[in-house]
């Protein structure tokens, strides 16, 4: 595994591909096809299919995992009849929503109500292309995987208030003043809590950040910016108890109300990708990535894609702290939502900070033990 | 801003619209329409034999159609002067509180559902299903039950009910705590529902608002105490009241109210194992005694004769104070059938118990009021 990144593996994929293409070919298509640069995009394009149906299978897995759970929770089973315990259920639903008809409202906005949707989905997708899964399974050392992941996190509620603006449509239009008012609010706490990390490890880079938490993963010593993430980072995906944007029992389905069809799985998927991606920020700034405490015996962490392995366990079970509390929490109001934003997050967002500095000068900890050398 | 809440919205629980004036997330001002369900009950029932109405009273609120049943038929007893047997009366409070409990039940769920409360609707529908499974023991049927009749009731519980029922009961009990903390004891639920939606005792009065709501206000009135009817004057149990007249004390009613509910049953089926008897009265017309066996001249001849009367009953429906009045002029049919359905006065008064509040709230609000749109529009 640690010689095998995702994109050599999509290089050798590529060269073996064109090798075997290049040797039928007559002479002048032979050139083409062993042209290095022809390659090197093959093996981009791959790279790309990979992260795609890796994103996509995830987020179906994602909403299975869900759905049992949930159905746990609630003393039922929840899917039980397509494929094995219901895994191909979602599978169905979605076969089904393509196959639906597409309308739009008369005097909608076509522009915003298609693009919108779009947008939304596109931006969620490279989100799961920046992010680190393993050792082998990144794009590359980028220096700012953070804040771009986060950057780009935050493209969210332009992309719902267009289209909510877009659908002419009330609830609507309440819904997405809703979802970019709840957003911009628990942006801020969001942002604040990772610069705890960022302080801590040294680093905007998640492969480093996974790296510098060897000796003790940070949710420990940063357990205060760790509940300021969790809880904007529930925020952020609109789910139970901040899911007022598509709060339904007033707001029929808050800005998604007249998609239907296509559109609206478009924006289903998209919420499980980001609520995918959360769960992954919190695996990988505060529960150590894919690796392991050092204690656990080697032969856990050494098998082949062990890492992916542990990784995909931590995330589920994560998402499904998430879903314990969508279970069990009433939904709360617009301004009791952003009071808490703006009073309470801030606040102890900062606090955490200040946590983070002190962890930084004493450098070690009593139970925790050291910092690794510091990325700076 | 005015949008329409309904008449097809997730907060109505049924079929009627709430128009409701915004500015941004305020409300300023409430208008409630009904009338989208409307089938002409009361207009079809003088076109029916009197035991016949008992179908659409079923249909009259779909979550309490024992209430509804018990309603009509004290009217119709009344009107045409017809005493049903004692444990016919005891059968009918079987009824009419096991489908106080259901009703609370569906309430339950369906209001904590407004609130975002995924999990505790399951709950409050799984219990339900209990409370429905007795029904279909005894009436064969879930919802429309058809099961009393004009002197009596239709026939004797099965063997073995009363186990069951205990059963249920017991089941219950110990269910009811765990409501309370997956909703008393939430801090959001808290946040949410104190002070919310207050309609004092005074404008209960003055709009005509009765049941929980009125007795959330502190005002201790219920028509099973007040006005006893059937065999509750037979019978032990306290009236639920409450002081805050916000959305947790109409919470706290209709939770007594099932607690208080099952403790009548406990006493109601004790009653019915140690009294056996009939549960028609046996001085019935033909017609009326067996109302689908064929129906020989002889029946005709006899409704012709029969004595002209008024019947005026009013009980405590799971929503509040439901009245009827039966108008026997000696023919076949009712004459005149007409309805007080508690829900209409309850939804009439939303612009007292709404305006000034957020948008999020109308649906907990309206939760609250426990809307069954079935019997507002008859």
């Amino acid at each position: 595994m640690s010689g095998a990144t995702l994109y050599s593996v999509s290089y050798a994929l590529s060269s073996a591909l064109l090798d075997g293409l290049g040797s039928i070919l007559p002479g002048p298509a032979r050139a083409v096809v062993t042209n290095p640069n022809v390659l090197v995009g093959l093996a981009v394009l791959i790279f790309a299919v990979i992260l795609l149906a890796a994103s996509m299978l995830n987020t179906i897995l994602l909403i299975w995992w869900e759905r049992k759970l949930l159905g746990r929770f609630m003393d039922r089973r929840g899917a039980m009849h397509v494929g094995f315990a219901g895994l191909l259920q979602n599978f169905a639903d979605g076969l089904k929503l393509f196959r639906k008809n597409t309308f739009q409202p008369t005097e909608a906005d076509a522009l915003g109500f298609y693009g919108g949707p779009l947008a939304y989905m596109v931006t969620s997708m490279i989100l799961f292309g920046v992010l680190p899964i393993s050792s082998g399974w990144n794009s590359g050392v980028l220096p700012l995987t953070l804040l771009l992941a986060l950057a780009i996190f935050s493209f969210a509620p332009l992309f719902i208030f267009v289209s909510a603006w877009s659908s002419n449509n009330k609830y609507s239009l309440m819904g997405g003043m809703r979802s970019a008012a709840q957003m911009i609010a628990y942006e801020v706490p969001i942002l604040l809590a990772v610069v705890a990390v960022v302080i801590v490890s040294g680093s905007f880079d998640l492969t480093t950040i996974v790296y510098e938490q060897q000796n003790y993963w940070f949710w420990g010593p940063l357990v205060v910016a760790l509940i300021v993430f969790v809880a904007g980072m529930l925020a952020e995906m609109e789910r139970i108890p901040f899911d007022l944007p598509e709060a339904e029992a007033e707001l029929v389905e808050g800005w998604n109300t007249e998609y239907g069809g296509m559109l609206f799985a478009f924006f289903m998927l998209a919420d499980y990708l980001r609520a995918l991606v959360g769960s992954i920020l919190v695996v990988l700034l505060f529960l150590g990535g894919w690796t392991l405490p050092t204690w656990v015996p080697s032969a856990l962490t050494s098998f082949p894609l062990a890492g992916i392995f542990w990784f995909m366990i931590k995330t589920y079970t994560v998402f499904g702290l998430f879903v314990w509390v969508r279970a069990s929490l009433p939904r709360v109001r617009t301004d009791q939502l952003l009071r808490v934003g703006w009073n309470r997050m801030i606040p102890l967002s900062l606090l955490s900070i200040f946590l983070a500095a002190v962890l930084v000068t004493v450098k070690c900890l009593p139970v925790f033990g050291c910092l690794p050398s510091m990325g700076v | 801003m005015w949008i329409n809440m309904g008449p097809q919205h997730p907060m109505t629980h049924g079929l009627w619209n709430l128009r409701v004036k915004i500015d941004g997330e305020m409300i300023l001002d409430v208008d409630p329409e009904m009338g989208y369900l409307h089938r002409g009950i009361e207009k079809i029932s003088e076109d029916r034999h009197y035991n016949e109405v008992i179908t659409l009273m079923d249909r009259c609120c779909y979550v309490a159609g024992f209430a509804w049943e018990h309603l009509y038929i004290l009217s119709a007893e009344e009107a045409l002067g017809v005493h049903p047997p004692e444990r016919a009366e005891y059968l009918r409070v079987l009824c009419e509180e096991f489908q106080r409990i259901g009703s609370h039940l569906m309430w339950y769920a369906a209001f904590v559902q407004d609130l975002g409360l995924m999990s505790p609707f399951l709950y409050g529908m799984r219990d339900r299903d209990l409370v429905l499974d007795l029904f279909q023991s005894y009436t064969g049927a879930r919802m429309t039950y058809e099961y009393m009749r004009v002197g009596g009731v239709r026939n004797d519980l099965p063997p073995g009910f009363s186990d069951q029922a205990r059963k249920v009961l017991d089941w219950l009990d110990a269910r009811f705590p765990e409501y309370d903390q997956l909703c008393l004891g939430s801090t959001i639920f808290r946040r949410r529902c104190d002070d919310l939606g207050v309609l004092k005792a005074r404008d209960c009065v003055a709009h005509g608002v009765t049941g929980p709501m009125l007795r959330s206000a502190g005002m201790k009135r219920d028509l099973r105490k007040d006005r006893p009817y059937s065999a509750y004057d037979r019978l032990e149990f306290d009236v639920a009241v409450a002081e805050a007249a916000d959305v947790t004390a109409r919470y706290l009613v209709r939770m007594e109210e099932m607690r208080q509910s099952v403790r009548i049953l406990r006493q109601v089926v004790d009653w019915l194992d140690h009294h056996p008897g009939p549960v028609l009265a046996d001085h019935l017309p033909r017609w009326l005694g067996a109302p689908y066996a064929p129906i020989g001249n002889e029946g005709y001849l006899l409704k012709r004769n029969y004595p002209k009367g008024v019947g005026l009953s009013a009980i405590e429906e799971p929503h509040g104070e439901a009245l009827a009045y039966v108008v026997n002029d000696g023919g076949e049919h009712p004459y005149r059938v007409k309805f007080r359905s508690p829900v209409f006065a309850n939804i009439s008064a939303s612009r007292q118990y709404l305006v000034g509040y957020h948008v999020a709230d109308i649906p907990p609000i309206m939760g609250s009021v426990d809307v069954c749109v079935g019997e507002v529009d008859r």
